[in-house]
């Protein structure tokens, strides 16, 4: 236990360190890193529940637009805006989560992959209000109290607050007897319910909770990107959240976070690409195959590979 | 809208229907017997119309040839991800699907590098149109209706009338009970993955005369079948032959009198709606 605090102090610093010792260069993509941790982090409670939300950035893209759109239009301060945009999110996930959520699994894995294809479409179409195809743009900077957050390192700030407010309230939440429902449900959801938890109901909670944070996440990267167009919130960036979690590993509440930080900085050099998916997809298929706990399993497994080889290198010297 | 225009739209829909249908039998199909849903059936629908490009367009085989070989081609492909894919997972539903969605991203965006960034174009395999009902109708598109109707015949005979077809039925009621009476399981869902992915390549080829080729062309056809078989009811094949006519026939009516995307997004209401009221969907029953 101590060594676990020792290394959350350590990547503390580190994370606060990097602005005054890194450039603007690792400054964004750090800033991006910790919202890939939002995103990834606030799928984890639906998982548990056994729900596969393959939608995950539609809701990030109703974030997203509510915020900017707000902020620019209306003039509305970040803190309100982003409010909106996760409140909004939460309540759209309400909508579609409702009638899906009371079936099997695949049925809301269906309805949440078309509901990406549905927020891109309105986003693309819906020209006066979201720009349509030419993009948002002119969206304001992020602001706190009235104070304009006019530089890249005090945005990246906001970033890290915001990730670990995110974290700290999805961590108490899981580690809570809520969080003990979900995994119920999620390991067996008939025994759950013939003990009295009301399933339908906790699926929809966990979902609309991931909602609402990938609202808080898509509110962040609109005014920190400035620029939001709609293909951006596809189907590949709702399977890399996906993925985020499986490479990461399910069973611990580290999992996605070490998968978003690992696979974001790996997939850095491609970026943009069609490499860059098939960076993803071959992680995850590797993953699934040979590494079916993640990557949070893997020092678990090299300490047992090492234990088990240790006495093979000494037996030629025992004999001897 | 005149009503020529609306005979034409119905047409054009039973002909996109044919497709729609056979992307959805092969879905239903595989999640009858495994509670899988194929995610990468959108993919194959790609490999099999940039079949029909390299095998007819660039090899010059004869059309009907290349059709055939593309099913080949891409049901032993299926047999294969059952065996390295499916299979080593152990009926594990949710890493099966990630899985799946994983080869699907994978095939997507190898096929920018393999088939390169500009569309592809297969030529016209039947020439000229023909008279139906008193509009024009072109050749092409009245040729997927029958060569559809055939696989969808040839797929009903195969289920309901020979051993192996019994196979699956037993396995998609009780797969423990079919492993008992002898039947090999895993030998049987290979089958399955090989004649899922078979059909979609199917649809695909029919299709690659018509539409544009590029890797990302599976998406769309492949949220179809999924409205459709939410909409037909999971697992159920009469729902999915009347779920795939009825989109067909709103998607091209509804297409052409507001345009593409509002007609999916319609359909999307439409089944969120069906969800809510009748949620094992028009034609299923209680899983």
């Amino acid at each position: 236990m101590r060594l676990r605090i020792g290394v959350l102090v350590v990547l503390a610093l580190l994370a606060l360190l990097i602005p005054p010792l890194g450039g603007d260069y690792y400054v964004h993509l750090f800033a991006l890193v910790f919202t890939n941790v939002i995103l990834a982090a606030s799928l984890r409670p639906s998982l548990t529940c056994g729900q596969l939300n393959i939608g995950h950035s539609a809701f990030m893209s109703i974030g997203a637009y509510a915020s900017a759109l707000l902020a620019k239009n209306l003039a509305v301060p970040f803190e309100i805006s982003m409010l909106c945009g996760a409140v909004l999110a939460a309540a759209v996930g309400l909508a579609i989560g409702y009638p899906s959520l009371r079936l099997r699994g695949v049925y809301f894995a269906m309805v949440t992959v078309a509901f990406v294809e549905v927020i891109r479409l309105i986003a693309q179409l819906w020209v006066p209000l979201t720009r349509g195809m030419s993009g948002l743009s002119g969206i304001p900077k992020p602001n706190l109290l009235g104070v304009t957050l006019a530089t890249k390192a005090s945005q990246y700030y906001l970033a890290l607050a915001l990730m670990l407010l995110t974290l700290l309230i999805l961590w108490k939440l899981e580690s809570s007897r809520l969080g003990l429902i979900w995994k119920s449900i999620g390991m067996a959801d008939n025994l759950a319910q013939s003990l009295g938890v009301n399933i339908a109901n906790h699926k929809l909670l966990a979902f609309m909770l991931g909602c609402f944070f990938a609202g808080v996440a898509g509110a962040f990267y609109a005014h920190f990107i400035r620029f939001l167009f709609p293909p951006e919130f596809g189907f590949l960036m709702a399977t890399n959240i996906l993925v985020y979690n499986y490479v990461g590993g399910r069973g611990h509440f580290a999992g996605p976070i070490v998968g978003a930080v690992f696979l974001s900085l790996l997939s850095e050099p491609f970026r943009g690409n069609a490499y860059e998916t098939i960076f993803f997809s071959i992680a995850m298929l590797l993953t699934i195959l040979f590494l079916p706990g993640g990557l949070i399993t893997l020092p678990g497994k090299l300490a047992g590979l090492r234990w088990r080889k240790a006495p093979a290198a000494l037996s030629p010297g025992a004999t001897a | 809208m005149t009503p020529d225009l609306l005979i034409q739209s119905t047409i054009i829909g039973l002909s996109i229907g044919s497709i729609y249908i056979l992307m959805a039998l092969g879905l239903t199909l595989m999640f009858g017997m495994m509670h899988i849903i194929n995610f990468a059936h959108g993919a194959i629908y790609m490999l099999g119309a940039f079949a029909i490009y390299y095998i007819f367009f660039q090899g010059g085989v004869p059309y009907f040839a290349a059709f055939v070989l593309a099913m080949i081609l891409l049901g032993t492909f299926g047999y294969l991800i059952e065996r390295s894919i499916y299979r080593p997972i152990k009926g594990g539903i949710e890493p099966t699907l990630v899985a799946l969605l994983a080869l699907t991203t994978f095939l997507q965006a190898a096929g920018y590098p393999i088939f390169g960034q500009l569309d592809k174009h297969v030529p016209p395999v039947f020439q000229g149109t023909r008279n139906v009902l008193g509009v024009m109708v072109s050749v092409e598109r009245l040729m997927i209706i029958p060569m559809a109707g055939a696989l969808v015949v040839g797929l009903y005979l195969f289920i309901n009338k020979t051993k192996m077809g019994a196979a699956m039925r037993a396995i998609e009621q009780d797969k423990e009970a079919a492993a008992l009476q002898g039947v090999d399981v895993h030998a049987v869902n290979g089958l399955a993955f090989a004649i899922g992915f078979a059909l979609a390549a199917a649809s695909g080829a029919l299709m690659a005369p018509i539409f544009k080729l590029d890797p990302m062309m599976g998406e769309q056809p492949l949220l179809k079948a999924f409205i459709i078989i939410i909409l037909g009811g999971l697992g159920s094949i009469p729902g999915a032959i009347l779920g795939g006519l009825m989109l067909g026939l709103i998607d091209s009516i509804v297409a052409t009198a507001l345009g593409a995307e509002p007609a999916f997004l319609l359909s999307f209401v439409f089944i969120i709606l069906v969800l809510l009221f009748k949620p094992t969907g028009l034609f299923g029953y209680a899983p």
